[in-house]
C-alpha cells in the first residue's frame, strides 16, 4: 500500500479513479444520447414535449408570475385550458432558469437548444446519483457500475435522448436522488437528510406525476420494517421528517393542490406516518412498563386501532371524503379496467403489457443480473436492501402491467446488477490470496523438481539431459501459477465479454430505435441514400403563413400539441386527454358522413381540417390505423351514433377500397385521406399501408382541399363558408361540375 | 381475389335456390330437425342442406354456421376449441327460455360433408364461423349479406362468442358451460395438499430461520415472472404454443411484440440459470477447496451463464431478425 505515483497516497488514487471513471460515464451517457441530434439537427421529438418547449418559451417571455396565471384559450377550443393550474412546472422552470443563468454569464444560448439538451444533461447527473444509491447501498464498485449502466441503459435512454424534452427527462434523476436521500436518512436518522428527501421529493412532485411512485414506495419501505420489527428512533426521525415536509411542500403546486389530503394515492403515506407515531408511542412506553403488562396492552391497542382504522377509512370512502383512485392508477391494479372503461387509456401504445422481448431489448443482461440481486440483497437484508427489494418488486409488476413503466424499473434493475456484479468482481478480481497461493503452489514444485533432478544426477550419470527438460507442461511452474489463477480468469474475461456486449447492444438500440424525432422521419432508398421527410413541418409551417392567426385547426388529439407548438393555431383536442367528450367529439366528427361532419364542425367554429394519411409512404402510424380508436371513443360517449361493426365490410375485414362497408366509405375520415389520392398513385394505384386497392370516385363537398404535403402525409382542408345564394354544396358542385376535370392529364 | 369468387358463387346459389323455391317454413323445419339429432343443438349439415337451408337469400331465420374440419386426420387444433365454443353457445341457445321470437340456428359444415364446396370457394384456411341473417319476417336485418365473424383470442372463448353474436342479434344468448367436476376435485385435492403441506411445514420447520429465505425464492419467482412477461400473457391471452402448417410446434413467436404462453416459461428459466450461475460463482465456488474440483466447477457455471445467454440471445435475434449480434456462432 505505499506505492505511490505522482505523489498521491493509494486512496487519493483511488478517488482520482473515480473521479475520472464517472466523469467518462457522464460523457459516454450525454454522447449516446446525441445520434438524434446529429442524424436530423436540433429538434423537439415527438407530441408532449412540444407543449413543453411551448410552455418554456412563454415562461421565458413573459416570466413566472403569467405563466402562473396563464389561461390558454388557443386549446381546448372553445373551453380553454388553464395551464398554470394543469401541469407538472418543474421542467419548464429548470429550463428557464438554466437559460437565464447563461444568459447572466452572457452566454447567448437559444431556449431550444437548452430544451433539446435538457434531458442528455440530466441523464450525467442521473448516472451521478445512481453511484450515490449503488455507494450507500453496497461500496464504490457496485455504485460504479451502476452508474455505467444507468447511463447507457435503453430502458432510460427511451425518453431521454436529446429533443425528447418530457417530464421524464428530469424525473428519473430525482427519483434516484430521492431514493438515495432517503436511504442515507434512514441510515444516519439524520433530519437533515430527510429534509433533503422532502426537497428533492417537491422537486419530482413539481416534476412528474410518477411522484406517486415515491409517495407510495417510501411509506411501504416504513411499513415493511415496522412489520419485521426494525422500528428505531432513525426511521423515526427520517419518516417524520419528510413525510411533514415533503407533504407540505408538494401541496404548493396547484396541480397536486390539497390531492395529499383526501385521494387514496396518498392514503398509504397518511396512514404510516399515523402509525409510526403510535409504534413510536409504544416503544416509548415499553420503556415504563413492565414486559407483561406491556405485551397485553400492545395487543389490544393494535386490535382497537385495526377496527378503528380499518372502520375509519371505509366509512371516508363510502361517503367520499377520500376520492377512490384515478382511473390510470386503478388500471395498474385491474388490469383489464382500462381495457373496458377507459379506451383513452387503452388506445396508447405505450399502455399496453410488456412482452418479454421488450425487456430485454431495453435492459439486456441486466434483467437476469436482477434475481442475482435481490439475492444478494436478502443475504445481507439491512434497512437498505429491503428498500431495495421492494423496489424491486413493485417496479417489476408496474413495468410488466405497462410498457412505458420499464422507466422506472431501469433505475433499480442497474443497481441490483451493479450489486451483482460487483459481488462478483470483488471475489474473482482480488489477486491478492490467489497470487500467495499460486506462488506456493510454484515454490512448492520446485523443490521437489530439484530433488529429483538430484536424484537423477547422483542415480543415473548416464541418462542425457534432454530427459530433464521434457518435463510435462502441467507441471512447470508457469502452467501451476495459472491453474491457481483459472477461474479468476475465466470468469473475469467472461463477464468482460458481457459487459463490452451490453455495451454494444446499448448503443446498436439506442441508435436504431430511440433515435428518431417522430416529427422528422428518415428513409432509405435502394441505393442505400438517405431522405429526409420533413412533411409534418411542411403542413404546419403551411398553416402558420397562410392562415388566420385565429383560425380554428380540427385533427385528431395526437397532433394537438404539435398545431399548437409549430403551427400557432387553435385546437379543439390536444394531448392532454382532460375532456373525454370534447375528444369524443372530434372522434364523431370525423367517422360521421360529410354532412353531418360539416354541421358538427361549423357549429365548433372549425375552419380546418388536418388529417395523417400514410398511404403513400407507407406510414403506419396514420389516421386510418387509429381511426378504430377514434370510432371506440366517439361510440364510447356517443351510443346512438354509429357501431364500430359498420366500418367492417361485409366480410368482416377493415377495408379501405371499393370493398369497403358503405359507412366506411362515407366517413369523413375516409375522404379527406383517399380524396382525390387515385390521381396521383394511377388506376392500379395501392395504399402502402393497408396493401389494398384504393378507393375511386370520392367526391367532396363541403369541404375543400386546402394543402396536401409532398408526401401526402399530411393533408389539410378547409370548412367551406356557406354558400351565397344559401345552396347546399352539394347543389353547388353538381352545378359547377368536378373542379378539377382538366386539371389532372394522365 | 378470394372474397370476390365467394361472393359470385353466392350470388349463383342464391339464384339457383330462388328459382327451386323452398318454403322457408319447410327449411327451419329442415335445419331444427337436423339440430334437434345433435345433443348440443348444433346442426350437421351437409353441401346439399348448405347451399338449400342456408345460402338462400329470403329467410326468416339466421343461421350461425362454423366451417371447420373435426376428423383427427386433419390436425386441426383451433377447430376444435371453437367447435367447443361454439357448442357451448348452441346448447346455451337451445335451453334459453326466452328466445323474444327468434329463430337462430347454430350449425356445421364439416370438410368431409362439403369438401367440393371449399374447393369451389377456396376456402384454405379453417375454421371459420360465418353468420347467414334473416332477411325478412320481424327480425330481418338491416344487411342480410353473409359476414363473418373475426376470431380473435376474445371471441374465441365461449363467453366472447355468446357476446358477441349476442350483440349482432340484439338478443342476450346465455352459453351453457356444463359443470368440469374433474376440475373442481383437482382444485379441491390440490387445495388441499397444498394446506397439508403448510401443516406439516408448521409442525417440522422452523420459519424463523427459515423465514428469509422462503421470501427470498418468493421475491425472486415474482420478479422472474414479472420480467418474462407473465403480465403479457395474464392480458393477452395468448396460445400456449404455436403451430405451423405442417403440425410442427413453434415454441417462440417470430414477432417481437407478440408471445406464446410457453416463451414466458422458458425466458424464466432462463433467466433464473443465468442468475443462479452469478450466485453460484460468488457463493460457493470460492468455498470450494480442493484447486482441480474448484476449477472444474468454476468452468461449467462459466460455460453454463454463457450457453444460457447466448440461448436467449439467439431466441431474441429469431424475434428480431435486425438484430446484428450474436453470441457462439448462435
Amino acid at each position: 500500500m505505499a506505492y505511490k505515483v505522482f505523489g498521491l497516497t493509494a486512496s487519493d488514487q483511488t478517488s482520482l479513479l473515480r473521479i475520472a471513471i464517472l466523469g467518462l460515464i457522464s460523457i459516454v451517457a450525454v454522447g449516446s444520447r446525441l445520434y438524434s441530434v446529429i442524424r436530423f439537427e436540433s429538434v423537439i421529438h415527438e407530441f408532449d414535449p412540444w407543449f413543453n418547449y411551448r410552455t418554456t418559451r412563454y415562461l421565458v417571455d413573459n416570466g413566472f408570475d403569467k405563466f402562473w396565471n396563464w389561461f390558454d384559450e388557443t386549446a381546448w377550443y372553445p373551453l380553454g385550458r388553464v395551464v398554470g393550474g394543469t401541469l407538472y412546472p418543474g421542467i419548464m422552470v429548470t429550463s428557464a432558469t438554466i437559460y437565464n443563468a447563461l444568459h447572466l454569464v452572457n452566454i447567448p444560448v437559444d431556449i431550444r437548444n437548452v430544451c433539446v439538451f435538457l434531458a442528455p444533461a440530466f441523464s450525467a447527473l442521473t448516472a451521478l446519483a445512481t453511484y450515490q444509491l449503488g455507494k450507500e447501498v453496497k461500496n464504490a464498485t457496485a455504485g460504479l457500475l451502476a452508474a455505467a449502466f444507468i447511463g447507457v441503459a435503453p430502458g432510460y435512454i427511451s425518453r431521454s435522448v436529446a429533443g425528447s424534452y418530457d417530464n421524464e427527462g428530469i424525473a428519473i434523476f430525482l427519483l434516484v436522488f430521492t431514493f438515495f436521500l432517503w436511504l442515507r436518512s434512514v441510515r444516519l436518522g439524520s433530519a437533515l437528510y430527510g429534509a433533503l428527501t422532502a426537497i428533492f421529493y417537491f422537486y419530482m412532485v413539481s416534476a412528474w406525476g410518477g411522484y406517486v411512485f415515491i409517495i407510495n414506495l417510501i411509506p411501504l419501505h416504513v411499513f415493511a420494517l415496522l412489520v419485521m420489527g426494525r422500528y428505531s428512533n432513525r426511521l423515526y426521525v427520517a419518516y417524520s421528517t419528510f413525510y411533514v415536509l415533503g407533504t407540505l411542500a408538494s401541496m404548493q403546486i396547484p396541480f397536486v393542490g390539497f390531492q395529499p389530503t383526501f385521494t387514496s394515492e396518498h392514503m398509504a403515506a397518511l396512514g404510516t406516518f399515523g402509525l409510526i407515531q403510535l409504534v413510536a408511542f409504544a416503544s416509548y412506553v415499553r420503556t415504563l412498563v413492565p414486559s407483561d403488562q406491556f405485551r397485553m396492552l400492545i395487543r389490544l391497542s393494535i386490535l382497537g386501532l385495526f377496527v378503528v382504522g380499518f372502520g375509519g377509512l371505509v366509512l371516508l370512502t363510502m361517503t367520499k371524503v377520500i376520492a377512490p383512485w384515478t382511473g390510470r392508477f386503478y388500471s395498474l391494479w385491474d388490469t383489464a379496467y382500462a381495457k373496458v372503461h377507459i379506451p383513452i387509456i387503452a388506445s396508447v401504445s405505450e399502455h399496453q403489457p410488456t412482452a418479454w422481448p421488450n425487456f430485454f431489448f431495453d435492459l439486456n443482461m441486466l434483467i437476469w443480473l436482477l434475481p442475482a440481486g435481490i439475492y444478494f440483497s436478502f443475504r445481507e437484508l439491512s434497512d437498505n436492501h429491503v428498500f431495495l427489494i421492494l423496489y424491486s418488486l413493485f417496479a417489476a409488476y408496474f413495468a410488466g402491467v405497462m410498457v412505458r413503466l420499464i422507466l422506472t424499473l431501469t433505475p433499480i434493475v442497474c443497481v441490483m446488477a451493479g450489486v451483482a456484479m460487483a459481488n462478483v468482481f470483488e471475489i474473482y478480481l482480488d489477486f491478492s490470496k490467489t497470487k500467495a497461493e499460486a506462488e506456493n503452489m510454484a515454490v512448492a514444485t520446485a523443490p521437489a523438481e530439484k530433488e529429483k533432478e538430484k536424484g537423477k544426477s547422483q542415480g543415473g550419470a548416464g541418462e542425457p539431459p534432454v530427459a530433464v527438460a521434457a518435463k510435462t507442461l502441467y507441471e512447470t511452474a508457469g502452467f501451476k501459477r495459472f491453474y491457481a489463477l483459472f477461474p479468476k480468469i475465466v470468469v473475469v474475461a467472461n463477464f468482460l465479454y458481457f459487459l463490452c456486449m451490453f455495451q454494444w447492444h446499448c448503443s446498436w438500440i439506442t441508435s436504431s430505435a430511440y433515435s428518431s424525432p417522430s416529427v422528422v422521419l428518415a428513409s432509405r432508398g435502394p441505393d442505400g441514400s438517405h431522405h429526409i421527410i420533413d412533411d409534418f413541418r411542411e403542413a404546419y409551417y403551411w398553416l402558420q403563413m397562410n392562415t388566420k392567426a385565429d383560425a380554428k385547426v380540427l385533427s385528431w388529439w395526437d397532433y394537438g400539441y404539435q398545431l399548437a407548438g409549430m403551427a400557432d393555431r387553435t385546437t379543439l383536442v390536444d394531448n392532454n386527454t382532460w375532456n373525454n367528450t370534447h375528444i369524443a367529439t372530434v372522434g364523431k366528427i370525423l367517422a360521421s358522413d360529410e354532412d353531418t361532419a360539416y354541421e358538427l364542425a361549423r357549429r365548433h367554429d372549425v375552419d380546418y381540417v388536418l388529417v395523417v394519411f400514410g398511404g403513400m409512404l407507407g406510414y403506419s402510424g396514420d389516421d386510418i390505423n387509429k381511426f378504430l380508436w377514434m370510432i371506440r371513443i366517439a361510440q364510447g360517449v356517443y351510443p346512438d351514433g354509429f357501431k364500430e361493426e359498420d366500418f367492417y365490410n361485409a366480410a368482416g375485414e377493415y377495408a379501405i377500397g371499393d370493398t369497403a362497408s358503405p359507412t366506411m366509405r362515407r366517413s369523413l375520415m375516409h375522404k379527406l385521406c383517399y380524396y382525390r389520392f387515385h390521381e396521383v398513385m394511377g388506376p392500379q394505384g395501392f395504399d402502402r399501408v393497408r396493401k389494398q386497392k384504393l378507393p375511386k370516385d370520392i367526391t367532396l363537398d363541403n369541404f375543400e382541399e386546402a394543402y396536401t404535403t409532398e408526401n401526402w402525409m399530411v393533408r389539410i382542408y378547409k370548412v367551406k363558408d356557406l354558400d351565397n345564394y344559401g345552396r347546399s354544396h352539394h347543389a353547388v358542385s353538381a352545378f359547377e361540375g368536378p373542379r378539377f376535370k382538366n386539371d389532372f392529364v394522365f | 381475389m378470394m372474397q370476390l369468387s365467394f361472393r359470385l358463387l353466392l350470388a349463383l346459389v342464391v339464384l339457383a335456390v330462388a328459382l327451386v323455391g323452398t318454403g322457408n317454413g319447410q327449411s327451419l323445419q329442415a335445419l331444427q330437425k337436423k339440430a334437434n339429432k345433435d345433443k348440443d343443438g348444433l346442426a350437421r349439415l351437409d353441401i346439399n342442406l348448405f347451399m338449400k337451408h342456408v345460402v338462400s337469400e329470403t329467410k326468416d331465420y339466421s343461421v350461425v354456421v362454423q366451417l371447420t374440419a373435426l376428423s383427427p386426420k386433419y390436425k386441426c387444433g383451433p377447430c376444435k376449441s371453437i367447435d367447443a365454443s361454439l357448442r357451448a353457445v348452441s346448447r346455451g341457445w337451445k335451453d334459453q327460455a326466452n328466445k323474444n321470437g327468434r329463430d337462430i340456428v347454430f350449425a356445421s359444415l364439416d370438410v368431409e360433408d362439403g369438401e367440393e364446396l371449399f374447393q369451389q370457394m377456396k376456402i384454405d384456411n379453417i375454421p371459420r364461423v360465418m353468420i347467414f341473417p334473416a332477411s325478412k319476417g320481424p327480425h330481418a336485418f338491416a344487411n342480410p349479406s353473409p359476414r363473418e365473424m373475426s376470431l380473435s383470442p376474445r371471441t374465441s372463448s365461449v363467453s366472447g362468442m355468446a357476446s358477441k353474436l349476442s350483440e349482432l342479434f340484439g338478443i342476450e344468448i346465455k352459453a351453457h358451460v356444463p359443470v368440469d367436476y374433474a376440475r373442481y376435485l383437482m382444485n379441491a385435492a390440490s387445495a388441499a395438499a397444498a394446506l397439508y403441506a403448510l401443516y406439516l411445514v408448521y409442525k417440522h420447520i422452523n420459519l424463523r430461520t427459515l423465514g428469509r429465505n422462503v421470501w427470498a425464492i418468493a421475491s425472486i419467482l415474482f420478479v422472474l415472472l414479472m420480467t418474462s412477461g407473465f403480465m403479457w400473457n395474464r392480458i393477452n391471452s395468448p396460445p400456449y404454443m404455436g403451430q405451423t402448417r405442417s403440425g410442427d410446434v413453434i415454441l417462440f413467436a417470430p414477432v417481437n411484440n407478440q408471445q406464446y404462453g410457453v416463451e414466458t416459461q422458458i425466458v424464466a428459466v432462463s433467466y433464473a440459470v443465468c442468475a443462479m450461475c452469478v450466485v453460484a460463482l460468488v457463493r460457493h465456488v470460492p468455498k470450494i477447496q480442493n484447486t482441480d474440483q474448484r476449477n472444474f466447477v468454476t468452468f461449467m457455471f462459466v460455460v453454463a451463464l454463457i450457453m444460457t445467454f447466448s440461448y436467449l440471445n439467439s431466441v431474441f435475434r429469431m424475434k428480431m431478425p435486425a438484430y446484428p449480434f450474436r453470441m457462439l456462432l448462435l
